[in-house]
């Protein structure tokens, strides 16, 4: 309890420090919106200050503690080397609370971009998921050999995805379709090659277990073998999904009209850095949240394990 | 006219191990009457476990033949439960969706309540009332055999078979298994029993359980004898390790148990 608390000091008195840089004389020769910064800092802290006195559990509130922290530590940094003292160059590094001012002043045509690169990541992957888990359910199943299977397929995910994004300009109408296609090979191979493994692997104990119970085909495959494999599928939809946000910006970045990566790849043709960093940390936050929630998912659906 | 309602007639089991084949099972004969709780006994290596997965259906024999009411065994079955010594239990279920799908897969028609109900009324037979909603990681190695005696008994099927069930069990909650199983299987005589095959190295435990104790001879597996207990039901262990006629049975079976050891290490007869 004492510990909780002197944790909980430390974050405020970090808060208060942060907003004691702020009363420094700014330096800085363009604006800085120290307006910005100080209404986000103090969002943090009351979402630290109602976390304290709603969570209960000790883990996720010393979680949001030590966060709140760190953003509090590298916002004060940040002011003081570019607002405050202009240790940085000012065109190539902006102050934070112009930053943050830019995001509640682009939020609109930020999250149209946040909306089209999820859009598009969710399709391809979605796609990749629903076609390979059953097709590597069946093949591993059904061969219960599989070692051809998995030579091929360590072909296939042996190419890196991205090489395929000048063939899909070629073959495909729009290059949003070519952006779908790339991340569902991305994720196809992983996925596919996670599910074999996962099905080939399946404790021959549960399959007799599952027999001597008379179970139907389609109940064996997927009521029996698709939960047992789950956590290699799982493996598989990690790295499937890693790969997928990688490719999707760089792909955005060759030749999207929209997507966060073009955001990113258009304003830093201008020379708008500010913009850019924006869209740099917001990359930055959608693939976090995607990462937590899918995360998440998967503990609830492996909750039965150890 | 057999009335049994197991009968193996010469059955040969080869595995092949590293492609050269060898003789699990050899000659194997003896009967199973309906409702009898009938052993099998035997070193480990003996094959009495392959002859339990023969009689799952998991496992094809090489000659000789299998029948369950007549009727040539063909692979698994909805009239035969199966309790094994691991893995009973579908890790990703909770206990009491494992005897619900078991329900579901011998006794059809019944609806979703009905099957619940009926998982409730087995979890609470094996005095796992309030586990149901627990994953078998959660239960410990006992209660997960309990929780598949459970499923085995609510799937209702007319034969039961087991494989070593308790011998991945701690000596003090196997006897306390055992006695459950002989109060379910001995019932209050309302119904009829259930024929089971029971595996398992433990003398005192086929002795409890069973009517009759088939014991095999290892290298390949043979019956070196079937012996009838002659011990009246419904038995407690506490009256029934008194008995001096149960220390003279015990070791009339050690002995044959030991009958292959004795000839290979050249005695005559080896008693513990």
């Amino acid at each position: 309890m004492t510990l909780k608390k002197r944790y909980l000091r430390v974050v405020h008195l970090l808060f208060i420090a942060l907003l004691l840089i702020q009363l420094l004389p700014d330096k800085s020769t363009k604006e800085v919106f120290t307006g910005s910064l100080v209404l986000f800092a103090v969002a943090a802290e009351v979402i630290v200050l109602a976390a304290s006195s709603f969570i209960k559990k000790e883990e996720s509130l010393k979680l949001i503690a030590d966060i709140a922290g760190f953003i509090f530590v590298v916002l004060g940094i940040w002011s003081l080397a570019t607002a405050k003292f202009n240790i940085l160059n000012d065109l190539l590094f902006p102050a934070p609370g112009k930053v943050l001012h830019q995001f509640a002043e682009d939020r609109e045509k930020i999250f149209v971009n946040i909306e089209s690169s999820l859009g598009t990541t969710i399709k391809g992957f979605l796609l990749a998921v629903v076609v390979a888990v059953p097709l590597g359910l069946f093949i591993g199943w059904s061969a219960r050999i599989g070692s051809a299977a998995t030579y091929i397929t360590k072909f296939f995910s042996s190419i890196p995805p991205i090489v395929y994004i000048p063939y899909g300009i070629a073959l495909l109408p729009t290059f949003k379709s070519v952006s779908v296609f790339v991340i569902f090979l991305a994720t196809f191979w992983p996925v596919f090659a996670g599910t074999m493994s996962g099905v080939l692997g399946v404790d021959k104990k549960i399959i007799d277990s599952a027999k001597v119970l008379n179970v139907s085909k389609p109940e064996m495959l997927f009521r029996v073998i698709l939960p047992a494999s789950l956590q290699q599928i799982f493996l598989g939809c990690n790295q499937g999904l890693s790969v997928s946000f990688i490719l999707l910006t760089s792909a955005e970045m060759i030749g999207a009209r929209d997507g966060m990566g073009y955001y990113v790849k258009y304003y830093s043709d201008f020379g708008d850095y500010t913009r850019t960093i924006t869209g740099l940390l917001v990359i930055g936050i959608v693939v976090i949240a995607v990462t937590f929630l899918f995360n998440k998912l998967q503990s609830h659906l492996l909750r039965w394990k150890r | 006219m057999t009335t049994n309602k197991i009968e193996i007639r010469d059955l040969t089991v080869n595995y092949i191990d590293n492609k050269r084949s060898f003789n699990a099972l050899h000659d194997v004969s003896f009967g199973v009457g309906r409702g009898e709780f009938v052993s099998v006994i035997g070193a480990s290596g003996c094959g009495k476990s392959t002859l339990l997965s023969v009689l799952e259906g998991l496992y094809a024999p090489a000659g000789g033949s299998v029948q369950i009411d007549g009727k040539e065994l063909h692979g698994t079955g909805t009239e035969r439960g199966v309790v094994f010594q691991h893995y009973s239990l579908f890790p990703w279920m909770t206990t009491k969706k494992n005897i619900e799908f078991g329900i579901k897969q011998t006794r059809h028609g019944l609806r979703r309540s009905e099957r619940a109900k009926i998982a409730d009324e087995f979890l609470a037979k094996v005095g796992l009332a309030d586990s149901g909603s627990k994953y078998p990681s959660q239960l410990s190695g006992g209660m997960q055999q309990r929780a598949a005696i459970a499923r085995a008994l609510a799937m209702n099927t007319e034969i039961l078979l087991m494989d070593e069930p308790f011998s991945a069990i701690d000596p003090k909650n196997r006897v306390i298994l055992q006695e459950l199983l002989l109060s379910l299987w001995e019932g209050d005589g309302s119904e009829e029993r259930k024929t089971v095959v029971f595996v398992t190295h433990d003398i005192d435990e086929a002795i409890l359980l069973s009517d009759k104790i088939v014991v095999l001879t290892a290298h390949p597996g043979t019956v070196n004898e079937v012996v009838n207990v002659p011990f009246e039901r419904p038995r407690s262990r506490s009256e029934l390790v008194k008995t001096d006629e149960y220390g003279r049975f015990r070791n009339r079976l050690l002995s044959l148990l030991n009958t292959d050891v004795a000839e290979r290490i050249g005695g005559d007869e080896v008693v513990l």
